[in-house]
């Protein structure tokens, strides 16, 4: 983008818009050609190399009421300004602020593939909601701050268009460091060069440890929940069970996508059918055992001997499939809820079998 | 237990008609070498090829990268079990050399998950291997031979080259001796030093290739190990060598141990080097239990040791078997350092952790071993395959090594990452 004057959109609530205060909240969007209120600052910061060619403006009480719909119509706004950049806020603590920042940012970002940067105080709860989709710099909890938040948003969105590579990850990626340009991680994880070897600081830290002095744990353990059991089911005879595993047992030619590693994707698939034609989609185990005999990662031929022989009602005809292999534990439950759901909707379902590998 | 370790620096490998080294640089006659492989009768042919750094190579089905040793005060005594007749490993001298690899593909594998390793571009900045000058050694099955059987020839065969090579620098001066020399057991605590230990997970029989462990210790596979005590110079004297294929993992990194090595440094000044408990990840509930408990206790009551380094291998399940262990220990008042390597490059450091145990409240990120990392280069040469050989990848795309970009885990770039703890990476989250 050398030389080129980068087009940008801001966007901005009706108090930093200029509309008015709390009793303005309601306002829809607005549309204001060139930079308004800290936009003027945010201009200031681009210089010469970019300019302000619209700012978006939406009252946090109307965005709040419908966060995906008004993204939605804030992006088509957004989008015929064919922007290269866009900046939202900074929010400060403004919670609806920070969730309409968040919501515009990874609207924006998904659909035009442009760097989208807003700015957040810690606590907002826009910060936990899209870090994942926007670069979120830190920002102090009042907009007295608002000048270095801007300063440093400008200076990380420049950072981030020269595409300069981050020679100390591993695989040189351009991602900037969070500390170094002061924004929240996006929850990704990098493995990163550093001056010590592992078994450095392993014994450095544990020699710390056993003298009783301070160390440094390079990560922070969870807490976990306690998932209580539910209550057993009662008469098998009367009811309809399904089948789930996260074996990595698909269709012949995996029609899901489902990766055999680190995969995100759950899919749902007639049991009959796919007994006929299969495949194994996981890299965590051996699979040789399982494609000889999926039955022994799904239990279909007990089950069937299990109708037959009347202890269980009926086998429901749809097998839930998943690849648990190395996914992040927080998506593992978001599946779950999903896979709960669905067999919520199905209303017929009373019970599921879950194996594992 | 005393070793020394007597390095000499090769700056230059050449074929020529004797193997021998002067001046740092070292001949090696290929004919020779070849017969010497040739005598086991699995293998029918072996293409042998000299690499450089900058050399626009790309070698692959890696199953093992080893560094040139040879015992030089004690016959028949080279990798015991596997070459050498069986004896306890770690006495006497050993001749190494440094700045050159013997870097051992098997290119008829049916393995998905094999090395990789180029000799310029991104992935030879990323590996010291691809620093060094490499002896690669690709054998061919011969007719009948089984395919795991052939795999256990083809390790043979690289130990042989290792053993090879080192000897053929004899009366090369020795640039560096390192001296490792311990007591173990040692429970003098007059110096009123904590004593520490490194509990070292050697293999994990989850990816077994058809259901066969990989030969790794004294010429055997350890699925079913109980927790056993080690002395740290069995590990670096070639005791234990690489599985059969690279994981974060291989003969080269073993025997130059990253947290072996580290305790040693640290013996006499801030703490005392108690040993080493070796032992094998579990695949069942039980027997991860019961080892734990025996892990601990040898940590604890033979091993004497106030504090422990819990090393882990890849993999999920050795992730939560080494995490039973370090909480067995920490019961018993044994403190712990542990190794985790998160699994996913998606969400927190905290995220990733797979125990719930607030007694393991120090946890080292010994590199997320999984990491993607897309590579755009191109090799004008291939060895232990070909420009059409398969590139794994999890997600289901399909890839070759003739491809201007491959995307490819880390764990499979020999020396990239290091499962004993060699390597500089830290995980951060972005």
């Amino acid at each position: 983008m050398g030389g080129k004057k980068l087009r940008v959109v801001h966007f901005l609530n009706q108090f930093f818009g200029q509309i008015g205060s709390e009793e303005k909240a309601t306002t829809g969007f607005v549309v204001k050609e060139g930079p308004v209120g800290p936009g003027l600052a945010l201009q200031k910061e681009l210089g010469d190399r970019g300019d302000i060619v619209a700012t978006v403006i939406c009252g946090d009480d109307y965005f709040s009421a419908n966060v995906d719909k008004n993204a939605e119509e804030g992006l088509k706004l957004v989008a015929s300004y064919q922007p290269d950049l866009f900046f939202a806020g900074p929010a400060f603590a403004g919670g609806r602020y920070g969730v309409a920042c968040g919501s515009m940012c990874k609207a924006v970002g998904a659909e035009l593939g442009i760097f989208v940067i807003t700015g957040m105080y810690e606590e907002n709860p826009g910060v936990d909601l899209y870090r994942k989709y926007a670069f979120i710099c830190k920002a102090p909890n009042m907009a007295r701050g608002m000048p270095e938040v801007l300063r440093n948003m400008v200076r990380l969105a420049f950072r981030l268009i020269s595409g300069e590579k981050e020679m100390r990850i591993l695989a040189r990626e351009n991602l900037p460091k969070p500390e170094e340009y002061n924004y929240f991680s996006r929850n990704l994880l990098r493995n990163e060069y550093c001056d010590k070897t592992i078994a450095q600081r392993a014994v450095e830290k544990l020699v710390a440890k056993l003298q009783g002095k301070p160390f440094e744990s390079e990560v922070i353990p969870p807490t976990f929940e306690k998932v209580p059991p539910p209550a057993p089911i009662k008469d098998l005879s009367q009811c309809e069970i399904a089948l789930i595993s996260d074996g990595g047992l698909v269709p012949k030619g995996n029609p899901g996508r489902l990766a055999s590693r680190s995969n995100l994707k759950w899919g749902s698939y007639d049991i009959e059918t796919l007994f006929c034609e299969y495949e194994v989609t996981h890299a965590g185990y051996f699979n040789d055992h399982v494609l000889e005999r999926p039955d022994r990662l799904v239990p279909f031929d007990v089950m069937r001997d299990l109708v037959k022989e009347g202890k269980v009602g009926k086998l429901h005809r749809t097998f839930f499939s998943t690849s648990g292999n190395c996914t992040v534990s927080k998506r593992c439950g978001e599946m779950g809820e999903e896979i709960g759901a669905e067999i919520k909707r199905r209303e017929t379902i009373a019970g599921a079998i879950l194996t594992s590998t | 237990m005393r070793l020394e370790i007597e390095s000499i620096d090769i700056k230059e490998i050449q074929a020529g008609s004797k193997t021998h080294a002067k001046n740092g640089v070292l001949e090696i006659n290929l004919k020779e070498l070849e017969e010497l492989i040739l005598r086991d009768p699995r293998i029918k042919s072996v293409e042998m090829d000299l690499v450089k750094p900058g050399d626009k190579v790309r070698i692959l089905n890696i199953m093992d990268v080893i560094q040139p040793r040879c015992k030089i005060d004690k016959p028949d005594a080279d990798f015991p079990g596997f070459i050498g007749k069986m004896q306890i490993a770690g006495s006497g001298r050993t001749r190494s050399l440094r700045g050159v690899a013997i870097v051992v593909s098997y290119p008829s594998t049916n393995r998905k998950e094999v090395g990789l390793l180029d000799m310029s571009g991104p992935i030879a900045e990323m590996s010291p291997y691809g620093k060094m000058k490499n002896v690669s050694i690709a054998p061919a099955i011969a007719p009948g031979v089984e395919e795991r059987d052939f795999e256990n020839a083809v390790k043979i065969a690289g130990l042989k080259t290792a053993i090879y090579l080192a000897r053929g620098a004899e009366g090369h001066p020795v640039d560096e001796v390192e001296v490792y020399d311990l007591d173990i057991p040692n429970l003098d605590r007059t110096s009123g030093l904590p004593r520490v230990a490194c509990y070292y997970q050697i293999y994990t029989p989850q990816f077994d290739y058809l259901a066969v462990s990989d030969p790794c210790f004294y010429g055997t596979d350890i699925r079913h190990l109980t927790p056993t005590v080690l002395h740290p110079n069995e590990v670096l004297d070639g005791g234990v060598v690489g599985w059969n294929a690279v994981k974060a993992l291989d003969t080269y990194s073993i025997q130059n141990h990253g947290v072996i090595k580290e305790l040693y440094r640290h013996h006499g000044k801030d703490l005392i080097f108690a040993g080493v408990v070796g032992m094998v990840a579990n695949i069942e509930p039980t027997a991860r239990v019961r080892s734990a408990c025996m892990a601990a206790k040898l940590v604890k009551e033979v091993l004497g040791a106030d504090g422990v380094v819990l090393v882990k291998v890849t993999g999920g399940m050795p992730h939560i078997d080494l995490a039973i262990a370090g909480e067995e220990c920490e019961k018993v008042g044994v403190k712990t350092a542990i190794f985790t390597q998160p699994l996913t490059p998606f969400g927190t450091l905290s995220d990733t952790i797979l125990f719930n145990a607030p007694s393991l409240n120090l946890i080292i990120t010994a590199s997320a071993t999984f990491e993607r990392t897309k590579i755009p280069w191109k090799a004008e040469k291939f060895l232990g395959g070909t420009a059409k050989t398969r590139i794994f990848c999890p997600d289901p795309i399909e890839q070759y090594a003739g491809d201007p970009i491959i995307d490819i885990e880390e764990y499979l770039l020999p020396g990239v990452l290091d499962c004993t703890g060699s390597a500089k990476v830290i995980i951060k989250e972005y």
